[in-house]
């Protein structure tokens, strides 16, 4: 297994309640494929979100293999300014 | 020069610069909070950033506006934590030879910054209660 580290903010953090999870995922396991299992865990409630995912603090331009470590952000819709 | 920071308390305003003579234009940019949201009133807006990554981000964007618009420096101020109605939460100035430069960078600089920086608000209610904003503008 690889330990992986999500981080939540604004509608996610609201939604499951906590501010990051370390999960235990099978190896090679994707991005994409997290995600479809923190929406899983928001019962539909991140359905109407768009999310960009970041690893270790970069966006990500299309779905990689996560390895052990690695700190994940599910990012919604952001609001600066 | 580029100059970014996020801080924690009240933005104090980057000093006018009287020493520049091969800038005619000094623009200066101060997001404020409204007191409404979505028609709600509001105490204040509570700034969330994503550590380490919202300032990298918005150095990266600073950097590539420099590059694109012909102006000489842009210094940034975020705010982070509870920003109270009517409080300035981002101050942008930017200096350029001519004014058109200037305001071209400062409208992409807040329109990118609105679109990649990750940070977000959350809208603090008059019953104390604490939600996230919708508000994207």
């Amino acid at each position: 297994m690889i330990q992986v580290k999500v981080k939540c903010f604004s509608q996610v953090k609201y939604v499951l309640g906590k501010d990051e999870m370390s999960l235990a995922l099978e190896p090679g396991t994707t991005s994409a494929e997290l995600e479809e299992l923190v929406r899983n865990q928001a019962q539909g409630k991140l359905d109407e979100v768009t999310l960009r995912i970041a690893v270790n603090k970069k966006y990500i331009p299309a779905e990689i293999e996560l390895k052990n470590g690695d700190e994940v952000a599910f990012i919604p819709p952001v609001q600066g300014g | 020069m580029i100059k970014i920071e996020i801080v924690k308390g009240s933005i104090t305003p980057f000093p006018s610069d009287d020493s520049r003579t091969q800038d005619g234009a000094e623009l200066v940019f101060n997001g404020r909070v409204r007191a409404t949201e979505h028609g709600e009133n509001i105490t204040a807006l509570e700034y969330e950033q994503y550590e380490g990554m919202a300032e990298t981000e918005l150095r990266n964007l600073a950097e590539n506006t420099v590059k694109r618009f012909p102006v000489h420096d842009l210094l940034c101020k975020h705010r982070v934590g509870k920003v109270k109605v009517g409080e300035t939460s981002l101050h942008v100035v930017i200096w350029s030879k001519h004014r058109q430069e200037g305001i071209d960078a400062m409208s992409w600089f807040i329109v990118e910054l609105k679109k990649r920086i990750p940070i977000w608000k959350w809208a603090i209610l008059e019953d104390g209660s604490r939600i996230p904003s919708e508000c994207a503008h």
